[in-house]
């Protein structure tokens, strides 16, 4: 009996008798998800804020007299009166390899019923984005396995290309393209055992979209067995807009911790203009002053910091993103798309027309840009790819002209075949993203004519057997020119007897 | 009915007037008092309603609540009212308020800050 009494009396010596002290104040108004709190003299910005019923917010408006606090949760159960507390910590999330394959909401809580996440680390939502010493030029590609993309508008780790375009042109399509393609490439590359290998893990923040699209993506990525390699952060259109204002930091916080850990990462924010438009409907219900088109004055900060978090660190990893941007009407030099493409190092446009002609994905070639250039390619898509842009470009012009008569000279008749022929050659099924070795020996394929003879319309029928026939027939020469990245004398002649073969068959039918 | 912004603004500088030393002087309110009376200034329930709320955040602020749910000494509240004296460099007087659903210990408040030792407090946290 004595041993219990014992027990209990040293449980009693092991009860704290420190003295807590926190922080607090009583919510003064309380509406569309943003508490006005009087008190929280000590609070910090961006501060997390506890509210009864376990209920966080953050204290985003700091005022002489008030604070006002948007809030992450259920708000029915809120208020006026209620007493809040600040909890001295910033806002943070869990972080690491656990969350792979997890869709998570903006505060990294699973939202997939699959249980709970073993995550140990935890990371900021907001942080200073890397200074200038630490970065590294972008030079390392990043393969989206599209043809038009990988060959004209090179992507490289550590880059921010935005994809820009209006609603059902399938900028979301490029971007759960480039996940697949990346799950492809660590497949591969991990099976391979090459100890320099670098995966590429994908995070993928959906915001303000529709939840029936989301799950679509999810499924996309499933059935692609590409979700083993991605994280999905969703804020979707029915959640509170600070969620959906947050998603995004938390995916780059996601993101920051593979780029801090020596590891490459691949972030995709679907989209940047939902996300204008909920902090634009916070900072209005926060009662700050609005500007051009109701934005605040920040939005472009709200951008810039988020995208500038991004980079390629020296002797660490990458964070490459691809931010997206919805236009109305093709309107480039709207607000928000002008701002995010000042902000980021390149845009792939893509145009409705193109689109509505068959041409998909429809890249504007004329007003796509990759700004990291050809120093993100490898040698081979250089040597096989880097005269297309001009070609295509030429041939949208003289396309343009030759609407208007029928005498054309040969010069200008063999431009706009060759031109047809590109344009027919870059038309890529979607959720079907091809490897960079296929790509390159198919422009080689193009640029030694062999399609020269084939009519336009049975274009994309002979890219599909030739794709066909390399993969099935020719994995070795492809190992080859992935292994060298280069077109070397032995692999020009494997491409030519492999062209030739295919020719023979593909005409033969 | 709430204060509208000019209003605010002329509860704020009364109120400023109304500190002398950074403590609250009742010889500069009652003055402040005079001078709404006499002049009566535009919507002045509500000037004097954001008036009086601003005179009662600084006056909690030279306070200390001390809730508890045991019997507290004068002994105590007297330590107290040192501790919270040196702690915020100003005078602050201890006021004793009984509060059984602490269980025990004690909880003090000195404007938005709270002072929590008591068991309610601690059960809450390891409820969280």
């Amino acid at each position: 009996m004595s041993n219990v009494i014992e027990q209990i009396e040293s449980q009693i010596a092991k009860l704290s008798t420190k003295v807590a002290r926190k922080n607090t104040g009583l919510i003064r108004t309380i509406a569309d998800g943003v508490a006005k709190i009087e008190g929280l003299s000590d609070v910090m910005y961006n501060e997390m804020v506890s509210f009864p019923g376990g209920v966080i917010g953050i204290a985003l408006n700091l005022e002489e007299d008030e604070v006002g606090c948007v809030i992450l949760g259920d708000v029915s159960q809120l208020k006026q009166g209620d007493e809040v507390a600040t909890t001295g910590k910033l806002l943070s999330i869990p972080v690491g390899k656990a969350l792979l394959g997890r869709v998570v909401d903006a505060l990294g809580r699973p939202v997939d019923g699959k249980g709970p996440i073993d995550s140990k680390e935890t990371y900021p939502v907001e942080k200073i984005a890397p200074g200038i010493i630490v970065r590294k030029s972008v030079s390392q590609p990043l393969f989206t396995g599209i043809m038009a993309i990988d060959s004209m508008i090179p992507i490289g780790r550590g880059q921010r290309e935005l994809i820009i375009g209006d609603r059902g042109t399938g900028k979301t399509t490029i971007c759960i393209d480039t996940i697949i393609n990346q799950a492809r490439i660590n497949k591969v590359g991990l099976a391979s055992g090459d100890k320099g290998f670098r995966p590429v893990y994908s995070i993928y923040v959906a915001v303000g979209q529709k939840q029936s699209n989301i799950v679509r993506t999810i499924s996309a990525l499933e059935a692609a067995d590409a979700l083993q390699y991605t994280i999905i952060v969703a804020a979707p259109a029915a959640d509170n807009p600070a969620n959906q204002y947050l998603a995004p930091f938390s995916g780059a916080a996601l993101g920051e911790w593979f780029m801090e850990n020596g590891m490459d990462a691949l972030i995709v924010y679907d989209d940047l203009s939902k996300h204008a438009v909920a902090y634009r409907q916070i900072s209005l219900i926060l009662k700050r002053p609005s500007g051009r088109e109701a934005y605040p004055g920040d939005v472009f900060y709200l951008h810039s910091r988020l995208l500038e978090r991004s980079a390629r660190l020296d002797g660490k990893g990458s964070l490459t993103a691809l931010p997206v941007i919805e236009t109305q009407a093709g309107d480039v030099s709207a607000y928000i798309p002008t701002n995010v493409i000042s902000i980021t190092d390149g845009q792939i446009f893509l145009e409705t027309d193109l689109f509505n002609q068959g041409i998909r994905p429809a890249v504007s070639v004329g007003l796509s840009v990759s700004r990291v250039g050809s120093s993100a390619q490898i040698k081979v898509t250089k040597q096989v790819g880097g005269k297309l842009k001009g070609e295509l470009a030429q041939f949208r012009e003289l396309a343009a002209f030759a609407q208007f008569g029928s005498d054309l000279d040969a010069k200008t008749k063999a431009t706009l075949d060759r031109g047809a022929r590109i344009v027919e050659l870059f038309k890529q099924p979607q959720l079907n993203p091809v490897a960079i070795e296929v790509q390159a020996s198919v422009l080689w394929v193009l640029q030694k004519s062999y399609f020269d003879s084939l009519e336009v319309k049975h274009i994309v029928t002979a890219a599909n057997s030739l794709k066909d026939y390399l993969t099935s027939r020719k994995a070795d020469l492809l190992t080859q020119i992935r292994n060298e990245a280069k077109l070397t004398d032995p692999i020009e002649t494997g491409l030519k007897a492999a062209a030739d073969e295919w020719k023979n068959t593909f005409s033969a039918k | 009915m709430a204060a509208d912004k000019q209003t605010k603004l002329l509860a704020k500088q009364l109120f400023k007037l109304s500190v002398v030393n950074g403590v609250v002087s009742p010889e500069q309110v009652a003055g402040v008092l005079g001078w709404v009376e006499k002049t009566s200034p535009h919507r002045p329930v509500a000037l004097l309603k954001a008036y009086q709320h601003r005179i009662a955040l600084e006056l909690a602020k030279s306070r200390a609540e001390v809730e508890h749910a045991g019997p507290v000494g004068d002994a105590t509240l007297k330590q107290i009212e040192a501790a919270m004296t040196k702690r915020y460099a100003r005078p602050v007087t201890a006021t004793a308020k009984a509060n059984p659903k602490l269980l025990a210990g004690l909880r003090v408040r000195v404007g938005s800050d709270i002072y929590e030792s008591s068991v309610a407090g601690q059960l809450a946290t390891l409820s969280v």
